[in-house]
């Protein structure tokens, strides 16, 4: 699974902490997601969903040996 | 109640057994407790003397008790991954520790014959050592898990 989480919040303009605080997770946690060593669940994935106002399959892409 | 009321109320209570925690400040009286373990042990093999069978086992005990406590507790940001990351450590102390407790009992086999010339006897592990083992595995791969994030 590959994500543009770190490209949507660029957009957003805010940092890992602040996305972080936002969705209710550690900082770490996005730093995994952002570089493709941690699968969220369907709960975070929601919740990033509402955050940048997309669905999920906007910011989530299945890779090729997925 | 019907049947799936009855389930539902099951499932609930397990999943309330499987998902409890404690809370974070346990991590904190868990090494205490280790600490004080361990030092005591020193205590009690190099400064006391007489019988002190009892306290030896006293403090085995304490030692086991203090790192379930660790191992229980919660992280001080307790999210789903570490949740998952926490999994992962029991599963691979699980893993380990059977292997240990196969292992173990042959390794110091062979080596007490080779330092004692012969003559010593296959000896299973007590429940301490394999339990001790475990636990420490568990908090070791979930505190690298947890920097290798």
């Amino acid at each position: 699974m590959q994500n543009t989480i770190k490209v949507e919040r660029a957009i957003l303009n805010i940092t890992q902490d602040d996305l972080a605080k936002l969705i209710g997770v550690s900082r770490q946690t996005i730093n995994s997601i952002e570089a493709n060593r941690y699968v969220p669940s369907t709960v975070l994935a929601l919740k990033l969903s509402e955050l940048f106002n997309k669905p999920v399959n906007d910011f989530f892409n299945l890779s090729d040996d997925d | 109640m019907n049947t799936k009321k009855i389930m539902d109320c099951e499932r609930k209570r397990f999943y309330k057994i499987i998902n409890f925690r404690l809370p974070h400040k346990f991590m904190t009286i868990g090494i205490a407790v280790v600490a004080l373990s361990i030092i005591m042990m020193f205590v009690r093999a190099f400064v006391m003397e007489g019988d002190t069978v009892w306290l030896k086992v006293l403090l085995q005990k304490s030692l086991l008790v203090g790192m379930l406590l660790m191992s229980i507790s919660k992280d001080k940001e307790e999210d789903e991954m570490t949740i998952t990351l926490r999994s992962q450590s029991y599963a691979i102390a699980f893993v380990i520790g059977v292997v240990y407790a196969l292992v173990m009992p042959y390794v110091e086999f062979g080596v007490s014959n080779v330092v004692n010339s012969g003559g010593e006897v296959l000896k299973d592990l007590g429940d301490f050592q394999v339990l001790v083992f475990m636990l420490m595995i568990q908090l070791m791969f979930y505190h690298n898990l947890k920097r290798y994030r």
